[in-house]
């Protein structure tokens, strides 16, 4: 949108630092942005040329072209004019509102302050007014103002950190590090004004990780790559200064660049109404056409004689032409079928639908003061037709808060709460906390339940305190201390941080740590431990070691891991343990908590040293260090004595597992995609319930190669349909040819629960296009479908293929920056104003849950609520009502403008075809927006079937949404049906009242305006019945619109055909008189009582027979409701069954590698706690390479899974 | 339409408020029709509509028509009225008829056309109200294709309605005895609706009829301007003629009845028309057979309800017919799916 404002294709830019005249000459664009679409002067010709580009308003604009021509003319100007103004108006109002918040948050960003060296001082500046070249100050937490080349900053090595959230949606901080020559600047600033280098680079783009270009300065040139550019939209973290080289400014960063044109989502009933909308245009041409032809003949055979009598000029024209011209008035008479207001009314009632959501106190969370948003204002009932929901894991269905649940140490389990009778009970809030006050250290947050393990603690049980200590030692945690003297835990995955502040309240705190050792306050007293050597974890390992000696010299060798390892890994002494223990691990994952085995080893010094020399043979070898080294962690890491087990729980969000049940039970299917291990997602879900130990199958797709994915795939569909034809002996052949025949009624066929789960490496080759299939179809008919390690990208792949291969409606949750891909396809609105446009993939809704970490998914999303139970809600109610509501209010709309319109068809058969509309020009023009544009919007945003508690209890409900029972395209011909009918019956009973009738007193009856009258009237009256019978729930807006409306048609009537009015404009209001004089006979009032018995009685006759011989659910429960006043909901709540314990390991431990170098090399460390050792040689002999592994590392786990990440405790 | 705008941040609380509007909790009734109510309520409409119908049908019965067409009676005058050229000869014609019975009350008398559009898009549009209200005589704007004769003088009254006037003149004559015919007096007044004659046609404000049309020039139909429509009655000349009024008021369908005359019940007629002889005297000016198009004379009494037509009552008839036939079969569905039903104790299968 922007760059096309640009003359000429920039193909390299040519930038020098503190030069502006140098860098003038290019025109490079200044830093300033424009987000709005208009200002004062254009907003007019925009808008409306933006306007009539939409098919309904163009539609009406050529109508009304149409009507300007004299001879096609059947209708009065005004009768399209007037709604089409009204709408283009009310979207102008719309546009101008938006635009203006436009324009002020683009002045917000562009009177931002940023730190500019000019003319050799530091310089405050508006955003606006940087130039490229200028040398920017940034300080922590600001926001970046241009797209930068880092020069120096405040940290070692010209490192600085950034978050890019704004950018890519990734909350994680990365890293950027200046080149050494500029970073050696620093903060000087007159060095810095002197700095003159010239950066070559490539045009604007909208690569966000790409980045080429060459400094040249002092003779030398250096390379340039994205690791040394700033862009435009991160923040600034834990960096209190740096300085940057404006490359690329305002429309030229690459976030603006990333901006463009907004796509709408549309809903499947949008899409539908459109596909009605050209049937009815045909149906209209072909109405015209049949008039047309008609016209023609009856020019021939009467016309022109009957014109030649009445001494008509134009009597000599020829009939063919008057057909032409013919059809042309009947187009724009019979217009009225699809309305304009059609589109204006879906619009209210869906704004209004909205607002309904924002207002739902039953959707509100206190705890974070958020109500639900509907964030966009066109989807809602589609909320009603999900098929699939996809939906992340961590801080949607858990809260990411791990806490230490249990543990079993020595084979005893402690944190299970008894009660009296030694019967294990669920925790409540009755049961009394362990007191930590005593322990100064104490995590106030942290509760435990069970005083047995106080209790050991205090008796000086050995195997405790030695699995208290290993808890506080075995880590990759660093600690630090507030302003307030308060320790605080830096961790990487909250599983450590669990277990590290657990042993903290049991008296173990962990104090602090250096490259070389590890302090810890056991009870009281200060103990270092020295680090002898850090196995670090790794996803074949699965577990993480630590050899330390104690200050009594003893070696020690602490593990903890995966139990299916571990266990491998123990003493042969250890086998009762283990037993104990490893039931115990099943009992603890059969809980859905994530388990670790903790086991430790003591070494001796001789045999110590001489593995240390080798594994320091092994780290300076140059071939198959890998290798090497993980031989030798595996060789020290035997003969282990078991210690125990820990359980921690990853907290669910409140109301999870009801929320599955509830929605599965409403046929809609969940899909987990989450950026965690295997064994974590596996362990959620179970813990909230989609996979159970009664499911019949899980199948476990985890292949490395093409091949590999393929055959599983393979086995497990061949294991499906096996295990099923086995259930059904008898039935075989036959269903195999159904299978043959339609993969939907395969799934009809499978019985019993299935489950699949798969990693993101075999998905990224299931997505393959020959696999593809194989994969939607075994998916599709498992019953939960866990996709783990995914990356962003590939959560909207999974989106997008369930979407285009199922065509089914799908909805995307999630609360992370990597949820971003599967919710957005629609523009969102940053902080910073501007227009982001991904591309258009992600589910057909997104819902983002806010107030957790950042704000990403909830500016990505339609709908946000701060928990995922409100999902229930937001479906089976809003949902379920919006989708109920627009049916009907589709249905009803297009009856009605059915039987308004065709009555023309039928009086042209009587007025030669000269299209003569039947009603005054007055009653079209207002029939539609004001006569009866109001009951039928109470109804569609008022109407209940049944009420939210019923919708909730009966998931059931929700079904006829995803079948799209209600309004489809054979709903739409039973409405057509409807209006031709009435059409007829309108038309018809009075021609034949009128045909050889006299008034009362003995004047004619029979005059064209009286019949326009009472056909109007009789119009009114009609579909006022007939939305009274169809409004189920009479609140009293329905009342006071719907009398309103027939009170106001009358009022306007008698008003139009006064004297008064006549007497002012002779011209436009012929009627005089007519109101009074018809309505006052007692002739017209039975026909129009006729019109409405015969077009109402059918509809109810049809409507009960329905009811009595094919009810609906709804139906069903409308009359028990009405039969039990006080109906009691019927919980069908599923009771939470207790798994049984089966042998199933609990391990999931979220963390990555890496970090155990980071921590033996002192990297992350602030210079002051690293000792004056040898350590610090040791670092600097490695610099080099830490900071490329650091980078390496943290965008390999980026990429593949941002979900475990920093997390401060 | 896009976003919404955000909730701002500072609002002191976010918690929405508990209205019954916003919680969706308004009072409602909900319309829940029992079968009962159903099925009472369509025999109640059957039973009304029955006997609505059979009312009207017996007194449309009650009432009495005389249809007489005398476009082949008259077929030599029609022969003469093809050719226009024809305009000033006059030709008359005489119908005589029996009435076997006394038409008893109000005895109306209408002319009837068939065949004649004046609901033609064209032609209904071809007037100007404005002139015929008076304030502006020479407002002739709407009137294509008749606003101005040749020389560019308005037409008043113009446009294609006034034009087609209606101009057959028929007097109802009774034959008292062999010898003596009598006129039967007939009255020109009270023909029109109230608004037509005092709000919507007003003639130009003037001391002398002719001068208020000065400047404008009679239809091209027409034998005479439109002031000397009626020369002995004042009130009924003009724009205010009752007959032209009466034609003003286009009709809605091309086979039309319009009212012509109205009984003067005095002296032999103070009953109605007597059982007797009668003859219609036809000056036979309107044409028709140009455009197949037939016309009739009318003499009709009337009812509450109306003229002499059955559409109505038939109409109710067969739907209140209909309605109870469908009620029956409604109740046997019902009552026989009664038992298959779920009494309200049941549990919804689920």
């Amino acid at each position: 949108m922007f760059c096309s404002e640009k003359k000429l294709l920039e193909v390299e830019r040519k930038v020098k630092a503190n030069d502006r005249e140098y860098n003038e000459k290019f025109q490079y664009a200044d830093n300033r942005i424009h987000t709005s679409k208009y200002n004062i002067l254009t907003f007019l010709p925009i808008n409306l040329f933006e306007q009539f580009q939409r098919v309904a308003n163009a539609y009406f604009l050529f109508l009304l072209i149409l009507q300007l021509i004299p001879e096609i003319s059947s209708l009065t100007w005004f009768t399209t004019i007037v709604p089409l103004v009204l709408v283009i108006t009310m979207t102008a109002v719309k546009d101008a509102t938006d635009d203006c918040f436009r324009h002020k948050s683009d002045n917000q960003v562009n009177n931002r302050q940023s730190e500019v060296l000019i003319d050799g001082k530091l310089q405050n500046e508006k955003w606006m007014n940087v130039k490229v070249g200028d040398i920017i100050k940034l300080e922590n937490n600001q926001f970046v103002a241009a797209d930068l080349l880092l020069l120096s900053s405040s940290e070692p090595h010209g490192l600085c950190y950034i978050e890019t959230a704004e950018l890519d949606g990734e909350t994680n901080l990365k890293v950027r590090h200046a080149l050494a020559v500029t970073s050696e600047l620093g903060a000087d600033i007159s060095r810095l004004a002197k700095f003159d280098g010239i950066v070559v680079c490539e045009a604007p783009n909208n690569k966000l990780d790409k980045f080429t270009g060459v400094l040249s300065w002092k003779d030398s040139k250096y390379p340039l790559n994205n690791e040394k550019i700033i862009l435009r939209g991160c923040v600034l973290r834990n960096t209190s200064w740096c300085f940057g080289m404006v490359i690329f400014a305002g429309p030229d960063t690459k976030l603006m660049q990333n901006s463009g044109k907004t796509k709408f989502k549309r809903t499947s009933i949008d899409r539908l109404m459109n596909t009605l909308v050209l049937w009815i245009f045909g149906f209209l041409v072909c109405l015209g056409i049949i008039l047309a032809i008609g016209n023609s003949i009856w020019e021939k055979q009467v016309g022109d004689q009957f014109r030649s009598f009445l001494f008509w000029k134009e009597g000599e024209k020829n009939s063919v032409f008057s057909g032409f011209l013919t059809f042309w008035s009947y187009i724009i008479i019979l217009n009225t079928v699809v309305p304009i207001s059609l589109y204006v009314s879906v619009e209210v009632i869906r704004l209004g639908h909205s607002y309904f959501i924002n207002w739902d106190r039953k959707m509100y969370y206190s705890g974070k003061a958020t109500p639900a948003e509907a964030r966009t204002t066109t989807l809602n009932e589609e909320l009603g037709q999900i098929e699939y929901v996809f939906s992340d894991k961590t801080g949607t269905l858990t809260q990411n808060i791990m806490t230490f649940k249990k543990c079993s140490i020595n084979g005893r389990i402690y944190g299970e709460v008894q009660d009296d009778l030694g019967r294990k009970t669920d925790i409540t809030k009755k049961k009394e906390p362990v007191d930590f006050s005593v322990n100064s250290q104490a995590e106030r947050t942290f509760q435990f339940f069970d005083h047995n393990l106080m209790e050991a603690i205090k008796l000086g049980d050995p195997k405790v305190h030695e699995f208290l200590r290993l808890l506080a030692l075995c880590h990759t945690v660093m600690s630090e201390e507030n302003s307030a003297g308060q320790l605080i835990y830096q961790v990487q995955s909250p599983d450590e941080g669990a277990l590290v502040t657990a042993a903290r309240n049991f008296g173990f705190t962990f104090k602090s740590r250096t490259p070389e050792t590890i302090t810890i306050e056991e009870l009281g007293t200060l103990v270092t431990y020295q680090l002898l050597a850090f196995l670090d974890f790794n996803n074949i390992r699965k577990r993480m070691s630590v050899i330390v000696r104690n200050p009594k010299g003893q070696i020690k060798l602490y593990s903890k891991g995966a139990d299916t390892i571990l266990f491998e890994k123990l003493h042969p002494s250890n086998e009762d343990l283990l037993t104990l223990t490893s039931d115990h691990l099943s009992e603890f994952a059969g809980e859905g908590l994530r388990t670790l085995a903790i086991a430790y080893r003591d070494l001796d010094d001789k045999y110590f040293k001489e593995w240390h020399k080798m594994l320091e043979d092994a780290n300076t070898a140059t071939d198959e260090r890998d290798e090497r080294i993980a031989g030798l962690y595996e060789e020290i890491e035997r003969d282990l004595m078991l210690l125990g087990a820990t359980a921690v729980e990853d907290k669910l969000q409140e109301g999870v597992i009801e929320t599955v049940t509830s929605l599965s039970l409403a046929n809609i299917k969940i899909w987990v995609l989450t950026g965690d291990k295997q064994e974590t997602a596996i362990n959620i879900g179970y813990a909230c319930n989609m996979l159970t130990d009664d499911m019949n199958d899980v199948f476990i797709i985890a292949g490395n190669t093409a091949a590999e994915v393929r055959e599983e795939l393979r086995k497990a569909k061949e294991n499906l349909f096996g295990q099923n034809r086995s259930f059904s002996n008898g039935h075989v052949v036959f269903e195999k040819k159904q299978q043959l025949e339609l993969a939907s009624v395969v799934e009809e066929t499978i019985t019993g629960d299935y489950a699949l789960v798969i990693n993101g490496h075999s998905l990224a080759h299931a997505l393959e296009s020959d696999v593809k299939n194989d994969l939607l179809e075994l998916a599709c008919m498992c019953k939960t479908v866990v996709c783990c390690r995914v990356t962003p990208l590939q959560k909207a792949q999974v989106v997008e293929l369930v979407k285009k291969y199922r065509n089914a409606v799908t909805l995307a949750i999630g609360d992370g920056a990597n949820d971003v891909s599967m919710i957005k396809s629609k523009r969102t609105l940053t902080q910073w104003g501007m227009l982001h446009t991904w591309s258009p993939r992600g589910a057909h809704i997104g819902v983002g849950i806010s107030g957790q970490e950042g704000l990403q998914a909830v500016l990505a999303s339609d709908y946000s609520f701060a928990q995922f139970r409100y999902l229930q809600r937001l479906l089976l109610v809003h949902g379920r009502w919006s989708y109920f509501r627009m049916c009907k209010f589709l249905c009803y709309f297009f009856y009605k403008n059915f039987a308004f319109t065709l009555v023309h068809f039928w009086f042209g058969f009587f007025c030669g075809f000269s299209a003569q509309t039947v009603y005054d020009q007055w009653f079209i023009t207002l029939f539609n927006i004001v006569y009866t544009s109001l009951p039928v919007l109470a109804m569609g945003i008022f109407d209940q079937d049944v009420n939210d508690q019923n919708s909730m209890d009966y998931p059931q409900l929700y079904q006829p949404g995803q079948q799209n029972l209600l309004f489809n395209k054979r709903k739409f011909l039973i409405c057509m049906a409807h209006g031709i009918y009435t059409s007829l019956a309108l038309f018809f009973i009075p021609y034949g009242a009128f045909y050889n009738a006299a008034g009362e007193d003995g004047q004619h009856l029979a005059d064209y305006q009286s019949f326009a009258v009472t056909m109007a009237t009789s119009l009114v009256i009609v579909v006022s019945v007939q939305i009274a019978l169809d409004t189920s729930y009479w609140t009293v807006v329905n009342h006071v619109f719907i009398w309103g409306s027939i009170a106001t048609y009358f009022s306007i009537l008698f008003t139009m055909h006064s004297n008064g009015i006549f007497a002012i404009f002779p011209n436009q209001f012929p009627f005089v008189g007519n109101a009074r004089h018809s309505l006052t006979q007692k002739c017209i009032w039975l026909v129009i009582l006729l019109t409405t018995v015969a077009s109402v009685m059918p509809v109810v006759a049809f409507r009960f027979l329905k009811v009595d011989l094919f009810p609906t659910l709804s139906d069903q429960l409308r009359q028990r409701q009405k039969a039990q006043k006080k109906a009691r909901p019927l919980h069908s709540r599923r009771p939470q069954t207790r798994r049984s314990s089966s042998r199933r390991s609990g391990y999931a431990f979220a963390h990555q590698e890496g970090y155990g170098e980071l921590i033996t090399s002192g990297k992350n460390m602030r210079a002051k706690n690293l000792p004056p050792t040898s350590g610090l040689e040791k670092t600097l002999y490695n610099s080099t390479s830490w900071i490329e592994n650091l980078c390496k590392k943290t965008t390999d786990t980026v990429s593949s899974f941002s979900q475990d990440k920093t997390v401060k405790l | 339409m896009p976003q919404m705008k955000r909730t701002p941040q500072d609002c002191p609380s976010r918690l929405p408020e508990n209205t019954a509007v916003k919680q969706q909790q308004l009072p409602a009734c909900r319309l829940q029709l029992s079968a009962t109510g159903i099925l009472s309520g369509f025999f109640a409409t059957g039973v009304f509509c029955l006997g609505m119908g059979v009312i009207l049908i017996l007194s449309a019965k009650s009432s009495m028509e005389i249809e007489i067409n005398y476009t082949k009676i008259c077929a030599s005058c029609a022969k003469l009225r093809e050719n226009a050229r024809n305009f000033d000869k006059e030709c008359t014609c005489s119908i005589p008829f029996h009435l076997t019975q006394t038409m008893r009350g109000n005895v109306y008398m209408y002319y009837k056309l068939y065949g004649f559009y004046q609901n033609l898009h064209g032609y209904l549009l071809s007037r100007s109200n404005s002139q015929l209200l008076g304030t502006d005589v020479k407002d002739v704007e709407t009137c294509a294709p008749f606003s101005k004769s040749h020389d560019g003088t308005p037409i008043a009254p113009c446009g294609a309605i006034a034009n087609s006037l209606f101009n057959d003149t028929i007097i109802l004559s009774y034959k008292l005895n062999s010898s003596v015919h009598i006129q039967v007096p007939m009255l020109r007044s009270g023909i029109t609706w109230w608004t037509d004659k005092y709000i919507k046609f007003r003639n130009p404000s003037s001391s002398n009829l002719s001068s208020a049309f000065a400047g404008t020039t009679k239809p091209p139909s027409w034998p005479k301007p439109v002031y000397e429509l009626d020369e002995n009655d004042p009130g009924n000349n003009g724009f205010l003629n009752d007959d032209f009024i009466v034609w003003m008021r286009t009709a809605a369908f091309p086979t039309f009845k319009k009212l012509y005359r109205r009984l003067s019940r005095t002296q032999h007629f103070i009953e109605g028309l007597p059982a007797g002889n009668y003859s219609f005297n036809v000056s036979y000016n309107f044409p028709v057979t140009r455009f197949q198009g037939e016309k009739s004379v009318v003499l009709s009494t009337l009812t509450w309800s109306g003229g002499h037509s059955l559409f109505l009552g038939l109409a109710y008839t067969v739907t209140g017919a209909m309605t109870w036939l469908a009620a029956f079969s409604m109740m046997a569905v019902h009552l026989k799916l009664k038992g298959k039903r779920f009494s309200p104790d049941d549990k919804v299968k689920l």
